[in-house]
C-alpha cells in the first residue's frame, strides 16, 4: 500500500504532469526576473482615462490566481474578444465605476514588477488584446 | 463517547523515532484516527462552506472548460444544477463523516465528492494547488477504520476489536503523503528553476510580482510587500530556508524535536507566503495538515479542566 501510494505520488514527478489530487507541485517555481507580464482588464473613460476594475468584474472570483489564469487562457485561445464582452457586461452593472466609462480594454501589460512594489514607474509595454462598449 | 478500546500506553509508538519510517508497525488508539477524522472534517466542511458561493459560481460558466483529474473524463461543462447537487451532497457527507454516521459509506462520498470538485474548480484554465493535500487526506481516511471511536456508528454498535496498526498505519501513510507532497514541491524547485532560484532574487520577484498581480486586477495587495521588497541581500538566504524546509520534510518522520521543528518551520514557510504574497494554503496553516504526526487524542483526552464540567456532572451521580 505504501509503496503504491509513493509510486502514485511520484508519477506525475516523473512523467513531469501536473494534475490533482496527484501533482507536481510547481508553485513559484519557475524563476522569474523583474520584468513580468501580466493579463488584466481596464475600464476606459469618454475622456480616454483608464483605470482598473475589481477582481469580480473581470473574472467573478474572488481569487487573483483564477481570474489571471482563465484570462490568459481565455487570450491564449483567442477568446479575448469574448471575454472582454463578458467583462463589458459585469463592467455596466459594478457600482464601482466611474459613470463615464464608455468601453473595456483586454490587455496584457509588462511591468518591472520590483519598481512597481517600491513605487516606481513600472509599464515597459502594453497590448490591447481587445477592446469592447459597455452597455449603456 | 466511545464504545471503543481504551488508550492503551504501548500502542502508542508515534513517539518512538523512526518508528514511523516502517509505516506497517506504527501502532495507534482508535481515538487517534478518530481525532484525525474529525479534524479533517470540520476544516473541509468548513471549508466548503466558507467558499460555497465559488463553488456554486462554477455552474454557471460555459466557456474555457480544460478537464483536469477527475473532470477530464466530462466533455465539457456541467449544468448548474448538478454543481450544486454535487456541493450539497458532499457538504451533507462530510458532516455525515466528520461525526462518524456511516462513515463507511459517508467517508467515501465525501473524499469523492471533494475531489470532484476541486477537480472541477481547476478546470478553468488555472490549476490550483491549495486542495491537493486535503483531499488526499480525505481518501486515505476514507477506506480506514477511522469511526470506530468518538462516533455515532461507534454509540450504535458493539466495539470493533482491531489491531493497532489498522488506526496507525493511515496516521502514518497521512504523515507519509505530507512529507513527499513537500519533497515533491522542492524539487520542483530545483527542477524547473534550478540553482538560480535559490542563489538568485527569484523569490523576491514573485513576492514583488504576486503584488503587481493583485495591484492590476483591482484587488489590494499586502502592505507589507512594498517594503520588504526593497530589503536586500535577505531573499536568497528566504529562498534557500524555503526549498530547505521542503526537502526536509522527512525529519518530522523522526518525531520529537525533529518533527515540531520542522512543523514549525513549515508553518511559518506558508505564513510568510500569506502575509508577504496574500496567498494562504489554509489546509496548512490551521495545522491540520500536520495532525497525523501527533497524538491528536490528546487535545480531546487532556483537555482543560473548563471542558470537562459534564465528567464531573456524570461522576458526581
Amino acid at each position: 500500500m505504501t509503496a503504491a501510494v509513493t509510486g502514485a505520488l511520484l508519477l506525475p514527478v516523473a512523467i513531469d504532469r501536473d494534475g490533482l489530487p496527484l501533482s507536481t507541485y510547481p508553485m513559484y517555481s519557475q524563476t522569474r526576473g523583474e520584468q513580468v507580464s501580466l493579463v488584466t482588464a481596464r475600464a476606459v473613460t469618454a475622456g480616454g482615462d483608464v483605470s482598473t476594475l475589481s477582481l469580480g468584474v473581470i473574472g467573478e472570483s474572488d481569487d487573483p490566481l483564477v481570474v489571471a489564469g482563465e484570462l490568459r487562457a481565455a487570450i491564449g485561445d483567442g477568446r479575448a474578444e469574448q471575454r472582454c464582452r463578458e467583462i463589458a457586461e459585469r463592467a455596466a452593472g459594478w457600482s464601482g465605476s466611474a459613470d463615464d466609462i464608455v468601453a473595456v480594454e483586454v490587455v496584457t501589460e509588462r511591468h518591472d514588477v520590483v519598481g512597481r512594489a517600491t513605487g516606481d514607474a513600472s509599464l515597459v509595454e502594453r497590448t490591447v488584446h481587445a477592446r469592447c462598449e459597455v452597455p449603456a | 463517547m466511545t464504545t471503543a478500546p481504551a488508550l492503551d500506553p504501548s500502542t502508542d509508538d508515534a513517539e518512538r523515532p523512526g518508528r514511523q519510517l516502517w509505516l506497517v508497525d506504527v501502532g495507534a488508539p482508535p481515538e487517534r484516527l478518530a481525532m484525525f477524522r474529525i479534524l479533517a472534517g470540520v476544516f473541509t466542511v468548513a471549508y466548503l462552506l466558507i467558499r460555497f458561493p465559488v463553488f456554486v459560481q462554477l455552474g454557471d460558466r460555459e466557456r474555457g472548460f480544460e478537464g483536469v483529474g477527475v473532470a477530464s473524463l466530462l466533455d465539457g461543462p456541467v449544468s448548474s444544477w448538478v454543481v450544486v447537487a454535487v456541493l450539497l451532497g458532499t457538504v451533507a457527507a462530510g458532516v455525515a463523516a466528520t461525526v462518524g454516521a456511516f462513515h463507511r459509506v459517508t467517508g467515501v462520498a465525501f473524499a469523492v465528492g471533494m475531489l470532484a470538485l476541486s477537480s472541477y474548480r481547476s478546470s478553468w484554465g488555472q490549476l490550483l494547488h491549495f486542495e491537493h493535500l486535503f483531499v488526499l487526506h480525505l481518501l486515505v481516511l476514507a477506506f480506514a477504520p477511522a469511526a470506530d471511536a468518538w462516533s455515532l456508528d461507534a454509540r450504535r454498535r458493539a466495539p470493533v476489536e482491531r489491531s493497532p496498526e489498522s488506526y496507525g498505519f493511515p496516521l502514518a501513510l497521512a504523515a507519509w503523503i505530507v512529507v513527499l507532497t513537500y519533497v515533491i514541491a522542492g524539487v520542483a524547485k530545483l527542477r524547473y528553476g534550478g540553482l538560480d532560484w535559490v542563489l538568485g532574487d527569484t523569490l523576491r520577484n514573485h513576492v514583488a510580482y504576486s503584488a503587481a498581480r493583485l495591484d492590476v486586477l483591482g484587488g489590494t495587495p499586502s502592505p507589507v510587500a512594498g517594503p520588504v521588497v526593497g530589503i536586500g541581500g535577505v531573499w536568497p538566504v528566504a529562498a534557500a530556508a524555503t526549498v530547505l524546509i521542503e526537502l526536509a520534510a522527512p525529519v518530522a518522520l523522526l518525531g520529537g524535536k525533529w518533527r515540531t521543528g520542522w512543523v514549525a518551520a513549515a508553518w511559518a514557510m506558508h505564513a510568510g507566503i500569506l502575509v508577504f504574497m496574500l496567498v494562504g494554503f489554509p489546509y496548512p496553516l490551521f495545522l491540520v495538515a500536520f495532525a497525523p504526526f501527533y497524538r491528536i487524542e490528546r487535545l480531546w483526552t487532556d483537555r482543560p479542566s473548563w471542558l470537562r464540567s459534564d465528567d464531573r456532572r456524570l461522576s458526581a451521580r
